[in-house]
């Protein structure tokens, strides 16, 4: 490995505030956002977060190049993180770098999607990570923290300047920052990442590239049949990318809806099995065109419908958000997946 | 004053520049690589069916990675490396 | 083997920052954006730019 052309310290002018700001900008290294500065006092407090933590990262696309220790703690720096998220931003990136994540694919495409980042455990309520009302919105530093420190990384390190290597036709609101916590406390069912295998002590971050979150508004249905109605054609809809087929996606019940489920017998297992067979796209809402070229890359209707994913399996459900009658379907890319990481503390003597 | 670059990085080792043989564009057997997007198909072939014109066309062949988000498999690429000495690749939108 | 890449202007700078990552220079075929969408009689234009484009890297 050898150094790429940039020097990892940088001895810049003395700059106030507001010229800092404009110089980060000039470097492209913002997202619009004013930014911290990454004073290399303020990024060793970031590094010795992750004391212990030695695994090495891929090379990150577009850009190719293998970040360090310190230039990810710039980012998060920058991100206005505090030195406690980054092991979580860490998991986070891990998870990104994940083969089947597809981040290459996920950056080039002129598609929206951005990393949606889950947090699962006893880091949540340790970090102060919203998992409640508005817990996709403002107003939580860990969740605007975590999710812009990873979406810097992807900018300044991974390359990915938007118009350039972000080939995205719109963007997407997601791509500023896309972080929440499961709601572990209300759930009528296991945990998020007790089901994927993990220990009810583990925090997990779990990303996947995504939409940003659609809306399922339902307010008056009583049942979760009446429930499942809604859902299933509020998921079914031909103009998300789960058209075509081949990649998972997520539905984040809210708690209101998940009671009603519970009440009715339904877990998790039966919501996806009842997704599968019920959240199809009626041919009659696809164009010819759209349907020559979905068939023509093997994806052919089942009867009058085209399914948007390979099988039950696909269709991952996590419990999130407040008092309300709203939940939330968040397509994926397509070809990527949900990869879960545990988060790795930092050892003693940190 | 001094900060730490948000964008720095290090070059992977072990990545090379590549090589490439030489080719006999009249003769030599031509992948037309197509990335599942709509008319990539049709954007190579008409180029196959103007080439008829100035060579020979019965060893030009189409294929494509079956998702246009993913990359195509390894074994896609080193059959294809294998079989043909030039490949015209239908990239992007 | 050589690799003839097609891609339309839009594109370019990402396949030319992708090369540049990889360390390969591209045999690059620019076209106006976009392929995708155009009709039969729209698209007759990128295919001329395509095969031109061809023709050049056989001669050059």
């Amino acid at each position: 490995m050898s150094d790429s052309a940039d020097t990892e310290i940088l001895d810049i002018a003395d700059l106030d505030q507001e010229a800092w700001q404009d110089y980060a900008i000039e470097q492209g290294w913002s997202d619009g956002l004013p930014l911290v500065m990454p004073t290399e006092a303020s990024v060793a407090r970031m590094v010795a977060a992750a004391h212990g933590d030695n695994e090495g990262f891929a090379a990150i696309s577009p850009r190719q190049v293998v970040p360090t220790m310190a230039s990810l703690a710039a980012n998060a720096v920058m991100a206005g993180a505090k030195p406690a998220y980054f092991p979580t931003i860490l998991a986070g990136l891990r998870g990104i770098l994940d083969p089947s994540y597809n981040l290459h694919g996920s950056m080039a495409t002129t598609h929206s999607c951005a990393p949606m980042v889950m947090i699962n455990g006893p880091l949540r309520q340790a970090l102060g990570v919203n998992c409640s009302s508005n817990c996709f919105g403002q107003g939580w530093r860990a969740n605007a923290g975590i999710g812009r420190a990873i979406q810097l990384i992807l900018l300044n390190v991974g390359g990915g300047k938007p118009g350039v290597m972000d080939r995205s036709t719109q963007g997407s609101p997601a791509k500023y920052a896309f972080c929440f916590g499961e709601n572990e406390e209300e759930s009528p069912w296991l945990p998020f990442h007790v089901r994927r295998g993990f220990a009810p002590e583990d925090s997990v971050v779990t990303v996947m590239s995504g939409e940003a979150p659609h809306n399922i508004n339902d307010h008056g249905s009583t049942s979760a049949e009446g429930l499942m109605t809604t859902f299933a054609h509020t998921i079914a809809q031909p103009g998300a990318n789960t058209v075509y087929g081949k990649g998972p996606y997520m539905v984040v019940v809210g708690p209101e809806h998940a009671a009603t489920f519970h009440r009715d017998g339904w877990g998790v297992d039966k919501l996806r099995d009842e997704l599968w067979l019920r959240a199809r796209i009626p041919l009659k809402h696809i164009s010819e065109e759209n349907l020559a070229t979905y068939v023509a890359t093997g994806h052919k209707p089942t009867g009058d419908f085209l399914t948007i994913c390979r099988g039950p399996e696909d269709i991952h459900i996590s419990m999130a958000g407040g008092p309300g009658k709203h939940s939330a379907f968040i397509p994926s890319f397509g070809g990527t997946a949900v990869v879960s990481t545990r988060v790795k503390l930092p050892s003693a003597g940190a | 004053m001094r900060i730490v670059n948000p964008g720095f990085g290090l070059v992977p080792a072990g990545a090379e520049q590549a090589t490439e043989g030489k080719v006999d564009w009249l003769n030599d057997p031509i992948v037309l690589f197509g990335n599942s997007k709509p008319n990539a198909r049709e954007l190579l072939e008409g180029v196959k069916a103007k080439l008829a014109g100035i060579r020979r066309t019965d060893n030009i062949d189409f294929i494509a990675k079956n998702s246009a988000s993913q990359g195509a498999p390894p074994e896609m690429i080193n059959d294809t490396a294998k079989k043909y000495r030039i490949a015209l690749l239908a990239l992007g939108d | 083997m050589v690799g003839v890449v097609i891609a339309t202007e839009t594109f370019k700078p990402l396949v030319l920052a992708q090369a540049k990552a990889r360390k390969v220079d591209p045999h690059l075929i620019v076209v106006k954006h976009p392929v995708g969408g155009l009709n039969a009689e729209e698209l007759v234009e990128r295919i001329e730019a395509a095969f031109s484009g061809f023709q050049q890297e056989m001669n050059a």
